[in-house]
């Protein structure tokens, strides 16, 4: 029956080295990355092609340099900037940073690795002015500090929360005790978010039903 | 003058139902649109479900001039503190309706920044649930909030003297506190103005 094949149903296995037909020739910038290998030299750690799509790797103290050049070979526009917790012993978190060149058309993702035990990094506000409320989430959800970022407060969560809720190690159901509720009445005394403590002393994120082996 | 509803006190009872029935047909909703049940509440106040049949077409956007807190959306722990301002600063007397099942409970939202319903901090009249809950239900919540101002207590009514106790059950058949007319067995209905017995 091949007239029934349902196009949109991922069948096949991820092939990395295969040729993605969706890929759009905007991503694929293998010049960039030769431009930034020619520029710093080991301050590039790797690169990556995926479904079309460029990635590079740049090491953590030349960040702000390698988006400085970006920014002055065209690509001006930072579309977008996160982070990740890949949970691994070694270059534990991720950011990303996603750079645009509207006038020609070309998009590369650039990357950089942060080890757990040194949180801070180079802010990009400095190239990118769009950079600061995203280093700001990525602060206060993974506790990455941007050095030269001129106001890196909590963006997301109240400013004495004293936890990164995205790191992996936080539980889904929060820390009791962590979050202030209004009291009942006007003037009463804040009160600690209830929820977690609300039918037992236990925490709910240790009563979560587990999936048992068979 | 026979019938033992004109004797005394009558007046008083009259004024609170009269007062009442001015309250719950105007009641001036505070939008609090916090997520996707504000597209509902605004759904809920136009022309097609129409909440002006009900009175309360005036939304609000002041505490100062709204009565009825409509609580739309999922409240995030750092959210809750400005919804509880907003509430301590509307005049008495207020109402709220938690609208939808975020509101209510938390919903699908259960995980750390999110309050697990909002009577954790503001006293709730109405649960409407849904996700989000259809307009119909929202005016549903509304018509209770009327009856519940409707059935309010009474400046004629002691109930700290249990009077209400003293009720003939049987004979009125009514659970909840209602006003009672000064002879004790009988209920002021909403349709007491238009009973001419």
């Amino acid at each position: 029956m091949e007239s029934l094949k349902f196009h949109f149903t991922p069948v096949d296995a991820a092939r990395p080295n295969a040729v993605n037909p969706h890929a759009q020739p905007t991503t694929d910038r293998p010049e960039a990355v030769a431009m930034l290998r020619d520029a710093f030299g080991d301050g590039v750690t790797g690169d990556e092609t995926y479904a079309g799509e460029t990635t590079v790797f740049v090491a953590k103290g030349r960040i702000a340099e390698a988006l400085q050049r970006l920014h002055a070979d065209g690509y001006s526009y930072l579309a977008d900037l996160g982070g990740l917790d890949r949970f691994t012993e070694d270059d534990r978190y991720e950011v990303f940073y996603n750079v645009c060149d509207l006038h020609r058309g070309r998009r590369l993702r650039v990357k950089t690795r942060v080890d757990e035990s040194d949180l801070h990094l180079p802010s990009a506000t400095g190239v990118y002015r769009s950079a600061n409320w995203f280093e700001r989430e990525v602060f206060d959800m993974f506790g990455l500090v941007f050095d030269g970022h001129e106001d890196l407060r909590r963006m997301f969560m109240p400013e004495d929360f004293q936890y990164y809720p995205l790191r992996k190690e936080f539980p889904l159901l929060g820390i009791p005790g962590s979050l202030p509720l209004p009291g009942h009445l006007p003037g009463e005394d804040l009160s600690y978010d209830p929820f977690p403590a609300a039918s037992s002393p236990t925490p709910k994120s240790f009563q979560e039903p587990e999936v048992s082996g068979e | 003058m026979a019938d033992p509803l004109f004797e005394e006190g009558f007046l008083t009872t009259r004024l609170d139902y009269v007062v009442n029935w001015a309250r719950s047909n105007s009641l001036m909703p505070m939008p609090m649109g916090l997520a996707c049940c504000a597209i509902e509440m605004m759904a809920f106040a136009g022309p097609k479900y129409d909440v002006a049949r009900f009175g309360s077409e005036a939304m609000r956007f002041s505490p100062r001039q709204a009565d009825l807190m409509i609580v739309a959306g999922w409240v995030s722990y750092k959210m809750a503190h400005t919804i509880r301002r907003i509430w301590d600063q509307m005049a008495d007397p207020k109402w709220v309706i938690s609208m939808g099942a975020c509101a209510s409970t938390g919903g699908m939202h259960r995980c750390y920044g999110v309050v697990q319903g909002c009577d954790n901090f503001l006293p709730v009249d109405v649960y409407v649930p849904g996700c989000p809950p259809r307009p119909e239900a929202v005016l549903h919540a509304l018509m209770d909030i009327q009856e519940k101002i409707r059935n309010d207590y009474s400046l004629a009514q002691d109930y700290t003297a249990g009077k209400i106790e003293t009720l003939d059950r049987a004979l009125v058949g009514a659970e909840r506190p209602r006003i009672v007319a000064p002879d004790g067995n009988r209920i002021v209905t909403p349709d007491i103005l238009y009973t001419q017995n």
